[in-house]
């Protein structure tokens, strides 16, 4: 168990919980971001913030302050698809 | 125009009963619902704001098999749950109390398959209004190379409403999409999606909303079980390569660069040569009519007031075009979103986030349309003072005025012996770097002070690559061009005719001549006066006055005088002595100081305004150069009883330090106050601004003075 922050690009996590009740989170669910899904970290931006997510076939990116609040699983480790870029 | 479609028509219906169905347009952002606007009803009938908030309000007309269809293109949005002012308008104009917005007879919600889960959370929302609803799944041609495909017979019984696939760009699917929303507005609603929040297994007390959403997303899950397909493609992959490069930390920055540099030069060079015919058509239509018109007041109005305002005008419009062509390419094909990711963690150390890169990019073309971006901000402090710092980023008004006082005043030198870095280009980068920086520095107060408060969330979808739908962005480049002429343009008219007036008036040759009298009495006396010194320097003095005098005696030289003395003696000019003294430490005199003030409403009025205020004859015409009529007019003044030239390098920096500072524009100020909902923030910034502009303007040509 760790939150989303520290799951390494190219990583795939499960989320188990989104931590907190204020406007931030309900945005986070809205978009997709729901217990028992399971989602790649794709990225990081230059400058290590924000970063970029996989899930529900789109891309999302959020910044590492509210990936924090997402507790996950890592559950498997990054596809080398992107090995040749 | 549409092709299955019948054209729209602007008539009542034949029988003149009909009233129009009202259509809906819904969608998250991304979803290809401008391409559908346009490919169902082509240039909107109507395009403006919702009154009291600067929501745009979109709306058009077509007519499908004898029934006449307005759409209203509503705010692109994720979640029907109002925390924005879109998302507000949204709800409001789909439960019909939206003031001035017809009452609604069906929602089309878009649906990008290539993302249909997360889409699909708006629909489920959708089906709770007890509206009439038709999902247009758009994108599908997308979603087959990503090899997903989408069983939307099975989705529509699943749904209870029409589900129509359409590639709204090859206009595919438009009259299904058509017939099924005829059909549906004769049907009753289908029934609202059965949502358990109960059901959610939850140890951590979260809220109603939150449960609500988590129901949503799994009575999605059930939804689209079996519906969705995805087969392996080598498409998904060249897109994630794509992505992978243009947000890989290094590769990344050097394409935003290289993207930012390109857009930018493209406005500066390729503007130009259509700027320049634009300014060589308005300058043969004023030589026209001043050949053709007999000398006064009527002729003095058109060249002088009317003709050179409207010249004023268009000349900016292949920039704002060409800006706004890069903006929605860059927007179609997602990369503004790449931006924002990209820019995020500079944006944030100010006290900003990646959302205010798009609105604050715009406001480079103009503070107005930056401004109005504003509202994909979600959090009001982030937006105010993204709003406050917009008019700081150097729009397409202060261009015109730093490209003519560059090209006029700094010498086309190369700088630090690099023959392709010259000093105008210098110059005028160090204006647009000066405006961010000034801006950083005041969003970064700002955020501590005035808008202290938590970090506030970022969340961003970054959506697919594609290409820019061309009618999309030909739209948004039209709409620009037309709004800038519509509003802006109207208001420098009238402002260069009010300020040709007040620069005219009062009129007395009279007065005048007598002023051109005491002129003449005034040189002699001088000259006699340095008789008997015997100085170099006075021997030098005694020779320019003479000239000078001699010039009074030509018939030129007493045009250009009575010229001079018209206006000092104008409203304009006894406003400008007045600010003399404020203007004086700038390095400037009375006349710039008129022009300040008078390109209060707009300013690229400032140039409109000295070309009046200079008129102070011809200079040599056979200079190829100094072919422009203004920079000629700039570069033959002089201070007044001297021939000391008025425009210096520190001079001429002084002015566009000013300008890239300050609140020279109305219409911006008149934006904010309707964006912020309080004429409070409008003042602020106008005093902020106008401070800055001045203590900068101060620094630089003192600094100037004493260094060059």
């Amino acid at each position: 168990m760790t939150s989303l922050d520290r799951v390494p690009v190219g990583f795939s996590a499960r989320v188990t919980r989104v931590v907190g009740d204020d406007p931030a989170t309900l945005r986070l669910l809205e978009m997709g971001l729901t217990p028992g899904l399971t989602l790649r970290v794709a990225g990081m931006a230059p400058l290590g913030d924000p970063i970029e997510l996989e899930l529900r076939g789109y891309r999302l990116s959020i910044r590492r302050r509210e990936a924090a609040r997402i507790e996950v699983e890592v559950v498997e480790t990054a596809q080398v698809a992107l090995a040749g870029v | 125009m549409p092709s299955q479609l019948d054209p729209p028509t602007n008539t009542t219906s034949v029988d003149g009963q009909e009233t129009p169905l009202v259509v809906a347009l819904l969608g998250n952002p991304n979803t290809g619902k401008s391409t559908l606007f346009t490919a169902l009803a082509g240039i909107p009938t109507r395009v403006g704001n919702y009154p009291g908030v600067t929501v745009e309000e979109k709306r058009g007309q077509f007519t499908h098999q004898s029934s006449r269809i307005e759409l209203i293109d509503l705010p692109g949005i994720y979640s029907l749950i109002p925390r924005s002012p879109d998302e507000d308008v949204a709800m409001a104009v789909l439960e019909g109390r939206q003031e001035g917005s017809p009452k609604i007879d069906c929602v089309v919600v878009l649906a990008d398959a290539t993302s249909l889960e997360r889409n699909c959370y708006l629909v489920s929302q959708a089906l709770a209004l007890g509206l009439p609803v038709v999902v247009a799944l758009t994108l599908v041609d997308l979603a087959a190379d990503r090899g997903i495909s989408v069983d939307h017979a099975t989705l529509a019984s699943r749904l209870g409403c029409p589900v129509i696939p359409v590639i709204a760009p090859q206009r595919d699917g438009l009259a299904p999409l058509a017939d099924a929303i005829v059909a549906t507005t004769k049907q009753s609603p289908p029934a609202a999606p059965t949502i358990h929040p109960e059901q959610i297994d939850d140890p951590n007390g979260h809220s109603p909303a939150a449960l609500e959403a988590m129901a949503r997303y799994r009575w999605i899950e059930q939804l689209l079980d079996g519906v969705v397909k995805q087969t392996p493609t080598t498409r998904w992959s060249l897109e994630e390569r794509i992505d992978a490069v243009l947000t890989h930390r290094v590769a990344g920055t050097f394409v935003f660069i290289a993207v930012m540099l390109t857009v930018f030069s493209s406005i500066f060079w390729a503007a130009a040569p259509i700027m320049d015919l634009f300014s060589g058509a308005v300058d043969s239509v004023a030589g026209f009519l001043q050949a053709r018109l007999p000398e006064g007041a009527v002729r003095s109005l058109l060249v002088d007031g009317v003709v050179a305002g409207v010249g004023g005008v268009v000349v900016f419009l292949p920039q704002i075009a060409m800006l706004f062509l890069f903006v929605s390419i860059l927007e179609g094909c997602g990369y503004l979103a790449r931006a924002a990711y990209l820019m995020d963690r500079l944006l944030v150390g100010v006290g900003l986030s990646g959302r205010s890169f798009i609105p604050l990019l715009s406001s480079f073309a103009c503070a107005i349309p930056g401004i109005m971006a504003t509202r994909t901000i979600e959090n009001r402090r982030d937006r105010l003072v993204t709003i406050l710092v917009a008019p700081l980023m150097s729009c397409s008004a202060r261009l015109p005025v730093y490209v003519l006082l560059t090209a006029a005043f700094v010498p086309n030198t190369p700088v630090a012996g690099l023959p392709w870095l010259r000093l105008q280009a210098v110059v005028l980068a160090s204006m647009y770097a000066l405006g961010v920086v000034v801006a950083a520095i005041v969003a970064a107060i700002l955020s501590r002070t005035v808008f202290r408060g938590p970090p506030q969330p970022f969340v961003m979808e970054l959506p697919g690559w594609r290409w820019p739908q061309l009618m999309v962005v030909l739209e948004r480049v039209r709409e620009a061009c037309w709004s800038f002429l519509s509003a802006a343009g109207t208001l420098i008219v009238a402002v260069s005719i009010v300020v040709w007036a007040l620069a005219s008036y009062p009129y007395s040759i009279e007065a005048i001549d007598a002023e051109v009298a005491r002129e003449k009495v005034s040189l002699t006396e001088r000259v006699e006066s340095l008789a008997d010194d015997t100085s170099a320097a006075a021997a030098d003095l005694r020779e320019e006055l003479t000239d000078q005098l001699t010039l009074l005696n030509t018939e030129e030289g007493l045009e250009a005088a009575r010229r001079g003395a018209a206006s000092r003696q104008s409203f304009l000019g006894r406003a400008g002595r007045l600010i003399e003294p404020v203007v004086r430490p700038l390095g400037w005199d009375w006349r710039i100081g008129c022009a300040a003030i008078a390109s209060f409403p707009a300013r690229e009025v400032v140039l409109g305004t000295l070309g009046v205020i200079y008129n102070l004859g011809e200079v040599d015409p056979g200079e190829e150069e100094g072919s422009n009529m203004l920079i000629r007019r700039l570069r033959a003044a002089t201070w007044d009883g001297s021939n000391r030239p008025v425009f210096t390098l520190p001079v001429a920096l002084s002015i566009m330090v000013f300008f890239a500072l300050c609140a020279q524009c109305a219409s911006t100020l008149v934006v904010i106050g309707k964006e912020t909902g309080s004429w409070v923030w409008p003042l602020v910034t106008f005093s902020y601004m106008t401070g800055l502009a001045w203590i900068g303007a101060l620094l630089t040509y003192q600094l100037g003075t004493a260094l060059l």
